[in-house]
């Protein structure tokens, strides 16, 4: 490992500045859109940019989201890294997010195990719902893509009439359960913010799917499958049985990420579409990331400030915060694909410097 | 259970499911298109979204055609942005799709309360128009059969019968003319057409703002004559569904009708069904369109795996 580290840092500078650099041409679009939008595009803007920092309380909401973006990510990552498109991580959300509200509101969720057996409950239940389509593939060839986001809708619609018809308060309307206890909400680390055990658990999935891609038989298969599954199936890795566990275990991913949003600090309780949407942000920050796991938190924290900036905007000024999916758009699509600045052979020739061709950052994928 | 029935062999029923097939139908050729062209293509719940906000907000300044036309428009334009990417840029195709639904997702919502003044919700405050239905009474004088034939066949959306003949004109040009067999084979072995001389990626690239364009009218029937008027995230999934009605449809404009039919049918029946059978959640009927689709598109995948084991072991 030592003696390719040179490289290695070459790679993360290149695609540090490829993504640094998809973010700057996506920031100037919005800008473009505000300015076209907005009465007051300034403040919008800057709102935009600053307001995450503006105070402890939207620091500690944007620290929530960078938790919850890791843990989506890290479930997109694993499933790529293996080439395989399973979408399913937004049903695994509200499985996982299910069950572990049933803990928590079950005898258990007034004892001091209610976090660690809600947290396993969720992991469980994520992982099946993650087997499911990963077993539809292996075993009958069915489009995970397809299965995977078919059961997206299933879950959400079993979660939101079990919310509305059993689990919220009767006769009140609401479309949301109880607070949970105390003892099944995760403990706040500062005190007064959402800083919350979420933070902890998504860094320590990062090091477990750092660990599990990196340093393991199965990882290695994993890898090799991604990279090139008829290779793989020729030295004798059974491609099927390797895709359906790393759907798994990205499912139980995903099922953790339910705890951590229905047990943070955040709610405290499941509600209706609880996740707005942001286990599907995981793409993004898993394309950015290169679906390396130890990349993830990193973009997790930039992308998040961005997020919690827009969604700053939305409530502070008039451009509505659905605006930053043109700047999520645009970063997945420059980012995926191999871009170069068009101006960049012009300056070198410019300056007199030969150009030389941009190694391909394909080696990463 | 008999008033199900009841309901389901109804002329109103047969007019609805042709009402929910339509965009489905008209998803489902687009996603063929560029199937069978080698990209599967995921943006079709975007591209069918984003054409139906366009038609609509088009619908409340110009007549329907125009409305319609320029939801096609958008269609196709997005995609044109997915050739481009991942043509020109070589980005995978299923990442600039997704790219393409996350667009759409908020930026639907945005463009919405831009052109409504703030509601993120609906376009109810904006006039928009419908699609008009092709009134068939003149069947009435037919005898016998007259008022029966009207009832099946009158007031569907002028975009229903179009897709009819969409069915055939895809078939007539994939299996008719030199640029579906082009098509075909740039989707089957590609460097067959690049030695025949044929541009591999000019293809491709059409195929895929064929597919958009074919997506996009979908999305315009949705808001323009199933439901008039926008409301977020309104396709809810129907693209997703095409694309499984795609590879159900065992990847033939026929088969791909049949397909759209049947989930079209499904779709129907969570119509009618919370009228029916009041005990049953209306959460629960909501998910039959998706579990239908998860079912048939195991069956069939096993089916064909099946099929694709004996022809091999026919060969040895």
């Amino acid at each position: 490992m030592s003696q390719n580290s040179p490289s290695r840092w070459a790679m993360i500078g290149r695609e540090t500045g490829r993504a640094v650099t998809a973010v700057v041409i996506a920031l100037l679009v919005a800008l473009v859109v505000i300015l076209l939008t907005s009465a007051d595009p300034g403040a919008a803007f800057q709102t935009l940019l600053t307001a995450p920092l503006s105070s402890n309380r939207t620091m500690g909401l944007w620290i929530d989201d960078v938790a919850k973006l890791t843990l989506t990510g890290l479930a997109f990552s694993l499933v790529f890294q293996a080439r395989q498109f399973s979408m399913g991580v937004q049903g695994q959300v509200y499985m996982g997010g299910l069950f572990a509200a049933l803990i928590a509101m079950s005898p258990i969720g007034a004892t001091p195990l209610a976090i660690p057996v809600a947290m396993v409950a969720a992991m469980l239940a994520g992982a099946v719902y993650g087997f499911i389509p990963g077993y539809a593939k292996a075993r009958f060839g069915a489009s995970e893509i397809v299965s995977s986001l078919m059961l997206n809708y299933i879950a959400i619609l079993i979660v939101n009439y079990l919310i509305r018809a059993h689990l919220a308060p009767q006769g009140t309307g609401q479309l949301a359960t109880a607070k949970f206890p105390d003892t099944a909400i995760y403990p706040a680390i500062l005190p007064g913010t959402r800083f919350d055990l979420g933070i902890l658990v998504a860094l320590v999935a990062t090091f477990v799917v750092w660990f599990l891609l990196y340093r393991t038989n199965w990882g290695l298969k994993l890898r090799l499958v991604g990279h090139n599954p008829k290779f793989a199936e020729y030295s004798g890795i059974r491609s099927s049985f390797i895709m359906v566990s790393a759907m798994t275990v990205a499912g139980a991913f995903g099922g953790l990420l339910g705890s951590v949003f229905v047990q943070g600090r955040a709610f405290g309780n499941l509600a209706q579409n609880f996740d707005g949407n942001l286990a599907f942000e995981g793409i993004l920050i898993a394309i950015v990331a290169r679906s390396r796991p130890l990349a993830v938190p990193f973009v997790a924290l930039a992308y998040g400030y961005l997020r919690q900036g827009a969604q700053l905007m939305g409530i502070r000024t008039d451009v509505p915060t659905e605006m930053i999916s043109v700047v999520q758009a645009i970063i997945i699509l420059l980012v995926a694909s191999s871009f170069s600045l068009p101006g960049k052979k012009f300056f070198a020739n410019l300056l007199g410097r030969k150009t030389t061709p941009a190694a391909t950052p394909e080696a990463a994928k | 259970m008999i008033e199900l029935l009841m309901t389901v062999f109804s002329a109103t029923f047969f007019v609805t499911v042709i009402r929910t097939t339509t965009p489905l139908l008209f998803a489902t050729l687009g996603g063929l298109i560029s199937d069978l062209s080698g990209a599967l293509n995921v943006a079709l719940e975007g591209m069918m979204l984003i054409s139906a906000l366009t038609a609509v907000i088009i619908s409340v300044y110009a007549p329907w055609y125009v409305a319609v036309l320029s939801g096609i428009c958008a269609g196709a334009m997005l995609g044109a942005l997915m050739a481009f990417f991942h043509l020109r840029l070589k980005a995978d195709i299923i990442l600039v799709g997704f790219a393409v639904n996350i667009l759409a997702t908020g930026g639907t919502v945005f463009a919405l309360s831009q052109a409504t003044g703030g509601d993120k919700g609906t376009s109810i405050n904006l006039q928009s128009k419908a699609v008009p239905a092709v009134n068939l009474s003149f069947l009435d004088a037919i005898p016998v059969v007259g008022p029966t034939l009207r009832s099946l066949l009158s007031d569907h959306s002028i975009l229903s019968w179009l897709a009819l003949f969409m069915v055939f004109a895809v078939w007539y040009f994939l299996y008719r003319t030199p640029y579906g067999l082009w098509l075909r084979g740039v989707g089957e072995y590609p460097a067959a057409p690049e030695a025949a001389g044929i541009n591999v990626t000019k293809v491709r690239a059409w195929s895929l703002v064929a597919s958009g364009a074919l997506a996009g009218i979908g999305g315009a029937q949705l808001a323009m004559f199933n439901y008039i008027g926008f409301t977020r995230d309104m396709t809810a999934g129907r693209g997703f569904i095409a694309l499984g009605a795609v590879l159900l449809g065992a990847r033939h404009p026929v088969g791909a009708m049949l397909a759209a039919l049947l989930f079209g049918i499904f779709e129907a029946l969570a119509v009618v069904m919370p009228n029916l059978f009041n005990w049953i959640p209306g959460e629960m009927i909501q998910t039959i369109p998706f579990v239908v689709t998860v079912l048939a598109l195991i069956l069939f995948s096993y089916r064909a795996q099946r099929a694709r084991q004996m022809r091999t072991l026919t060969k040895i």
